[in-house]
């Protein structure tokens, strides 16, 4: 039995869907866990539950502007996530080994993109490059084109560094989620297999959540 | 040869040369009732923006039934489809957000070789 996990969620406040609402969904479709991820801000309410992880994924528009970010959630949530797209941004959060997870790096346009300097960085600094399956499902056309280029171009360096990926759903409602078996019939329009796919949906994201990932490669947090 | 005989080679296509399939049981998550042309207009749009036309029509789908649940908006449907297309059509399926603007979403629960077979519900 694997144990599936979707680590970018958004709930309410910042959405209508409540974290009750996901969770049963998230459930019946066979996940073992979410991570509600709010933009910049932390569940107040939080429910009582293994399975409902929060974090916060920050959303800065300068370097200085994430480090202060950083540095006001660090330590009190149990995932940090970087709202990613911009190239500076995105360099940012990869040299930080206090970030986990690096949220579409393309952007949810595919205005941004990955190179093989910050792919080297985030396998070094144990950052979670995730995937973005919400914004795939949401174009069309020549947008979803430039996604699932910029997708499958990040996967080629994520498999040469071998930095840790996880796919998400980015659910704003319950309709947004979908069940482990399509997000791996999606990830497979970018050229991801069967096995990575499992991989980005179980095991990545259990380490993730464990900081697995980080004590393996012995990362210093300062 | 008996007149039924030769009538039944003129019908059925010999085993060998028939399509190989697979149907899918399905789940819809809906904040509203839809029917099942609707969803089949969607199911069709999806599956041509993702692999075009000559995709589409390698793929083989047909909608063979679908229907709402009593208590519910949400509906349970099954969709036919060629056999080694089956993770295509399941990522065509996944693509459908929403449908006449009401928001959807769509999981497989069963794929079998038979429509008995997707139809029939696992034993509790």
């Amino acid at each position: 039995m694997l144990n599936y996990f979707d680590l970018n969620v958004h709930a309410y406040p910042e959405t209508d869907a409540s974290v009750e609402e996901l969770l049963s969904v998230a459930k019946r479709y066979g996940y073992t866990g979410i991570a509600i991820i709010n933009h910049d801000e932390v569940v107040q309410e939080q429910k009582e539950s293994n399975a409902v992880f929060y974090g916060v994924e920050m959303k800065a528009n300068s370097v200085s502007d994430l480090k202060r970010k950083i540095k006001l959630h660090w330590g009190k949530v149990s995932l940090l996530a970087v709202h990613g797209g911009n190239d500076k941004i995105n360099r940012a959060a990869v040299e930080n080994p206090k970030v986990d997870i690096l949220a579409h790096p393309c952007g949810e346009k595919g205005e941004g993109g990955l190179n093989h300097v910050l792919a080297r960085y985030a396998a070094e600094n144990g950052v979670a490059i995730d995937f973005n399956m919400n914004s795939i499902i949401h174009s069309r056309r020549g947008e979803r084109a430039r996604l699932l280029g910029k997708m499958r171009e990040i996967l080629k360096l994520v498999r040469k560094y071998n930095a840790p990926m996880i796919l998400t759903t980015h659910a704003r409602s319950i309709y947004d989620l979908r069940a482990p078996q399509e997000m791996i019939a999606l990830a497979a329009l970018f050229g991801m297999n069967k096995e990575e796919a499992t991989g980005a949906l179980c095991d990545i994201p259990s380490g993730v959540l464990e900081k697995r990932w980080k004590k393996e490669r012995d990362v210093e947090i300062r | 040869m008996n007149m039924k005989y030769i009538l039944s080679l003129m019908l059925h296509l010999p085993p060998s040369l028939r399509d190989r399939r697979r149907y899918l049981r399905f789940e819809v998550i809906c904040a509203r009732e839809i029917d099942k042309r609707e969803l089949l207009k969607e199911i069709w749009n999806s599956l041509y923006a993702l692999y075009g036309d000559v995709g589409a029509s390698e793929s083989k789908v047909w909608l063979i039934g679908y229907h709402k649940s009593e208590d519910t908006n949400n509906g349970v449907g099954i969709l036919r489809c060629a056999h080694d297309k089956v993770d295509e059509v399941r990522a065509s399926l996944a693509c459908i957000h929403s449908v006449n603007d009401a928001p959807v979403g769509i999981r497989v629960i069963k794929i079998s070789g038979t429509i008995k077979g997707a139809s029939r519900l696992r034993r509790q």
